[in-house]
């Protein structure tokens, strides 16, 4: 920038904008944003990138899927409070394992309990017919017009990918997309990282094609966030590595130590072994992009052939970035759809028969909470499983 | 909202439909299981069955191909890697089927059962891949052309003992080509509605324990895995479920294998 004879230096010393200005416009540009737990612990704005990291059947895709209903639920609707952003989510499927159900059982889920939580029926349902029909034929309009929201895309290979977040590009400066996208989710980045890793025949090039369809991913989620702030969220599963690697942050010492699965250190219980051997095999440009880190673990009993009852498995999370340093745990509910007064008198039941074993540690009460009701975990019904 | 391009945006609606109208469940015949996945082998999902050697996957696998024939639902696709394939045990199941409603000589239904069930051997991931090669080309024909009885249901008993020998060891390309064909058989299973039941094996954990085998990398693959186990010398096996896309896992259940 070339300064002219005639231009003022004061003129470069004058202030723009005050700290409390730009607090503002940022705050109400990019406002704070509140997930389900546990995502809430860490305050989140778009253009956060959130890496949700944990083994096979830890619930990373669990988060995902409550992160997205939170999101494309409204506010507000027809005077009941949702308490939801009301805005699009971009589902982009590398896994390919997504399930629609899932997200239309856990979607019903929250307009029930915001429809139950606003207008409280009392006795059994039946007695009034009319209010029930309308409640149904307003709870599918919500439904739709919630679902309309949720885009989604599936990918099965690294090219196909990028080709996705173009398309998500063009129509967005196109302006196709009527509500404005406002998360963006990955499901599994890593999906693809074997069949990238040694694509190329040479062999001094290996690593390399890894490199650069990370940097184009990179490169096209900037210019997605560009065009529209929005949050991502990526999830990424674990890659035990046969010892030999080309990828730069792989730490060399440890690559000696070879393990073949996370389920033989589960036996040996050891937690610095696991520590060690979630390396992350995705390239520093990846690493430098994500913003948040999450870890959750799983701890799944032992299979045996002998096996009476349920077997409750214990989630935890903990936040690696910010470092948190606390570990809590969370339930994954079996949503099962059920009439709104047998589904809180089991929330009620079993709320005292599980409280000596379910150690929840954080209770959203806040109304204005994402998720006011403590999860608890629910065995289905009994007779129906003998 | 539809694109060209290679990667169709699809809405929650859209997916919904598409689920409803295209992807059923198809019964296995064998109610424990039926019930453990939520009304038997969902099209469009992989479903993996995985326990120790004689423990009864072979004969799930089989008691699918006969049911899903039997009834009408579509061709059988079955893939077989360790010539475990028994048309007498085909006949035997379907003759013990309950009588459907169309009255049918049993010789007639058991003629029409088994040719709908295609039966190939493969015996290495080369012959996988031409054959599901193969299977695409002529799904896609028969989308052109609207030919009945397509086929809705893709087993492959086992698919560990073709992938196993590939990814431990000295073989760099192991595990891409184990993630490929997992790919191949999620599209193969989405875009044209089939339904893929894969088999795997167990191997030691430490400890005298058992886990199944492919390891980590094959965690993520299949939308849905069971576990079961046989009693000692009994007919009465349990299944657990290990992952589904629906339910919560770890719930049991009992069945009975019929000898």
């Amino acid at each position: 920038m070339a300064v002219g004879a005639g231009v003022d230096p004061r003129a470069w010393l004058a202030v723009d904008e005050t700290a409390g200005a730009f607090l503002s416009r940022s705050l109400s540009t990019r406002p704070p944003i509140i997930l389900p737990p546990p995502l809430h612990r860490a305050p989140l704005r778009p253009g956060n990138v959130v890496e949700i990291a944990g083994p096979s059947n830890s619930g990373k895709s669990h988060l995902l899927l409550m992160a997205a209903a939170q999101c494309i639920l409204p506010k507000e609707w027809e005077g009941i409070y949702f308490g939801g952003l009301g805005k699009a989510v971009m589902y982009l499927d590398l896994d390919c394992r997504f399930d629609v159900l899932r997200l239309a059982q856990i979607l019903r889920n929250r307009i029930a309990e915001g429809c139950s939580s606003a207008c409280p029926r009392n006795g059994e349902p039946g007695k009034d017919s009319s209010t029930d029909k309308f409640h149904c034929s307003f709870e599918s309009t919500l439904f739709s017009d919630c679902m309309q929201r949720f885009l989604y895309v599936r990918c099965y290979s690294s090219p196909e990918f990028i080709a996705a977040l173009k398309s998500v590009q063009s129509q967005l400066r196109s302006e196709v997309l009527g509500a404005g996208i406002y998360f963006l989710m990955i499901d599994s980045i890593g999906a693809f990282y074997w069949i990238d890793r040694d694509s190329q025949p040479v062999r001094e090039n290996k690593g390399k094609s890894l490199q650069s369809i990370t940097e184009t991913v990179v490169q096209e989620i900037h210019k997605v966030l560009q065009l529209q702030p929005a949050l991502v969220l990526v999830t990424k599963s674990p890659i035990y590595g046969e010892g030999t690697t080309a990828a730069n942050d792989f730490n060399r010492v440890s690559s000696k130590y070879m393990l073949e699965d996370s389920t033989v250190l589960r036996y040996s219980r050891q937690e610095e072994q696991r520590n060690l051997s979630c390396r992350d095999y995705m390239p520093s440009i990846w690493q430098s992009f994500v913003t948040h880190r999450i870890k959750l673990q799983v701890e799944e009993a032992e299979l045996s052939s002998v096996q009476e009852n349920d077997v409750l498995s214990t989630h935890t999370s903990e936040w690696v970035q910010p470092s948190l340093k606390t570990k809590e745990k969370f339930c994954i509910r079996d949503e099962v759809h059920w009439l709104l007064n047998q589904m809180r008198r089991r929330i009620i039941r079993h709320k005292a028969a599980e409280a000596p074993k379910c150690q929840i540690s954080f209770v959203g009460v806040l109304a204005l909470c994402a998720d006011p009701r403590p999860q608890c975990i629910r065995s289905p019904d009994g007779s129906q499983y003998g | 909202m539809m694109k060209d391009q290679c990667g169709r945006f699809w809405n929650g609606m859209d997916l919904l439909k598409d689920v409803t109208e295209n992807k059923h469940f198809l019964p296995t015949g064998l109610e424990g299981i039926d019930t453990l996945l939520g009304g038997g082998l969902r099209q469009g999902q992989v479903t993996e069955i995985t326990g120790p050697s004689s423990s009864g996957k072979t004969q799930v696998c089989l008691h699918s191909a006969s049911y899903v024939a039997a009834r009408h639902m579509g061709a059988v696709m079955y893939l077989d890697t360790s010539n475990s394939f028994s048309p007498s045990r085909i006949a035997n199941i379907t003759d013990e089927l309950p009588i459907s409603l169309v009255q049918e000589p049993r010789h007639v239904r058991l003629k029409r059962a088994m040719s709908s069930i295609i039966c190939e051997s493969v015996f290495d991931i080369f012959a996988l891949f031409e054959v599901l090669h193969r299977l695409e080309l002529s799904l896609l024909n028969d989308k052109v052309n609207n030919v009945g009885s397509k086929v809705c249901l893709l087993i492959i008993d086992s698919i560990s003992s073709l992938l196993a020998p590939i990814i431990g060891g000295k073989y760099l390309q192991g595990r891409s080509m184990m993630i490929s064909m997992a790919m191949i058989l999620k599209k193969l299973a989405d875009e044209h509605n089939l339904s893929v039941l894969v088999t795997n094996h167990m191997v030691s954990a430490g400890n005298g324990a058992l886990k199944p085998a492919l390891g980590e990398s094959w965690k993520a693959v299949p939308h849905v895995r069971l576990v079961i186990f046989r009693d000692h010398g009994s007919n009465i096996c349990t299944a657990t479920v290990l992952k589904h896309t629906l339910m919560a896992s770890g719930r049991p259940m009992k069945f009975v294998v019929p000898s």
